[in-house]
């Protein structure tokens, strides 16, 4: 149990997708300019990443390794990856109509999130079990969506501050993505004693 | 270089998060809208390069999204109007579709790993789970929609210089 609270902590806020890893570098910055569409990006990513992981772990294990077909790995995780998006649109839009109209807009932009390709080829990287890789991928993704939404209302509270014009805009936006990658950094340093 | 922002300024955000759509049909007393074409991101520096806009922008995918108002202002087809939702119907609506689907998974799937601690029982134990949340969101939905929580309100007709960013 402790293992993989460790793991969860470790991959949510000790080696976050996006500021330790520098995944999901676009969305990050093109949909962090409010919370609400931070969230929803946030919360889709997080269903994708999961399910796609448990969908990725099982074929690694029950044809690529086996089989001897590593080499095949990007190409057929990018396929699942498509598929799991498809079939999120495809769900949410039978569970709940209006939910597909207000939420649809971000599946699209997950398809072309390296995020959830850079979790899955961890996955395979760590060689863990099955609860243990989707635990992994489950506060990999959390930890994504929490920088995504603390950068969001940085980003609002900013468009309202008095920034010097050569700043203005995306510099500024780097600049304070920095300083929070720096702040994560001090989860380098929790110990699990 | 603008005055610097009193420390009363109000940072909260606006209780209507707000976007434009044009009005493609009107039936009787219902006008039928679609969202002015954009990705979610707005766009960025990138957006040559980001595969985000040919995916999101294509007619179909704002076909899919179409949705009516009641027309009791008198819209006619071809004008841009200015729709919102409650600034947290958009949590209220992703907590619904993925947060209870996710944790149903979660927990069926800790739940077997417990008791049977095989990689193929906790597999199938996931998925019956997600089939669970699924339907659990399916209601949820139904609760959020007779409420009228995830319906978008006329707020006011867009003008010229209304973009969806602004």
């Amino acid at each position: 149990m402790k293992e993989y609270i460790l793991l969860m902590i470790s991959a949510a806020l000790v080696n976050n997708v996006i500021l330790a890893r520098f995944l999901g570098l676009c969305s990050f910055m093109g949909v962090t300019t409010r919370i609400d569409t931070a969230v929803g990006m946030g919360m889709a990513t997080t269903f994708v990443i999961t399910v796609s992981s448990m969908a990725d772990w099982a074929v690694e294990a029950a044809l690529l390794q086996p089989y001897g077909l590593g080499y095949l790995r990007t190409v057929t995780f990018i396929l699942i990856i498509a598929a799991a998006v498809q079939f999120t649109e495809m769900i949410v839009r039978k569970v709940s109509p209006p939910l597909f109209q207000m939420l649809g807009i971000y599946l699209p932009l997950i398809t072309t999130n390296c995020a959830v390709l850079g979790v899955a080829l961890l996955l395979v990287e760590g060689k863990m079990n099955f609860i243990g890789a989707t635990l992994f991928a489950f506060a990999s993704s959390i930890g994504y969506s929490l920088v995504m939404i603390i950068f969001a209302g940085l980003r609002e509270r900013l468009a309202l501050a008095d920034t010097p014009r050569l700043f203005a805009g995306p510099p500024i936006g780097f600049i304070i993505a920095s300083l929070l990658a720096l702040a994560f950094m001090g989860f380098s340093g929790l110990s699990t004693s | 270089m603008d005055e610097p922002l009193h420390s009363t300024t109000d940072f909260s955000a606006p209780t209507m998060a707000e976007g434009i759509a044009h009005v493609v049909a009107v039936e009787g007393t219902v006008a039928w809208l679609v969202p002015e074409q954009t990705t979610s991101c707005g766009g960025c520096a990138s957006a040559s390069a980001c595969g985000a806009k040919g995916i999101g922008t294509t007619a179909s995918r704002l076909e899919a999204r179409r949705f009516q108002l009641v027309n009791d202002i008198g819209l006619r087809v071809g004008e841009r109007v200015v729709v919102g939702i409650r600034e947290n119907a958009l949590l209220k609506a992703s907590i619904t579709a993925y947060a209870i689907p996710l944790a149903t998974l979660l927990i069926a799937g800790a739940l077997a790993q417990w008791a049977a601690g095989s990689d193929i029982v906790t597999m199938t134990a996931m998925f019956a789970g997600l089939a669970l949340g699924l339907w659990l969101a399916r209601l949820g939905a139904g609760r959020l929609m007779v409420r009228g929580d995830l319906a978008p309100r006329f707020l006011r007709r867009a003008g010229a210089g209304d973009t969806c960013n602004s």
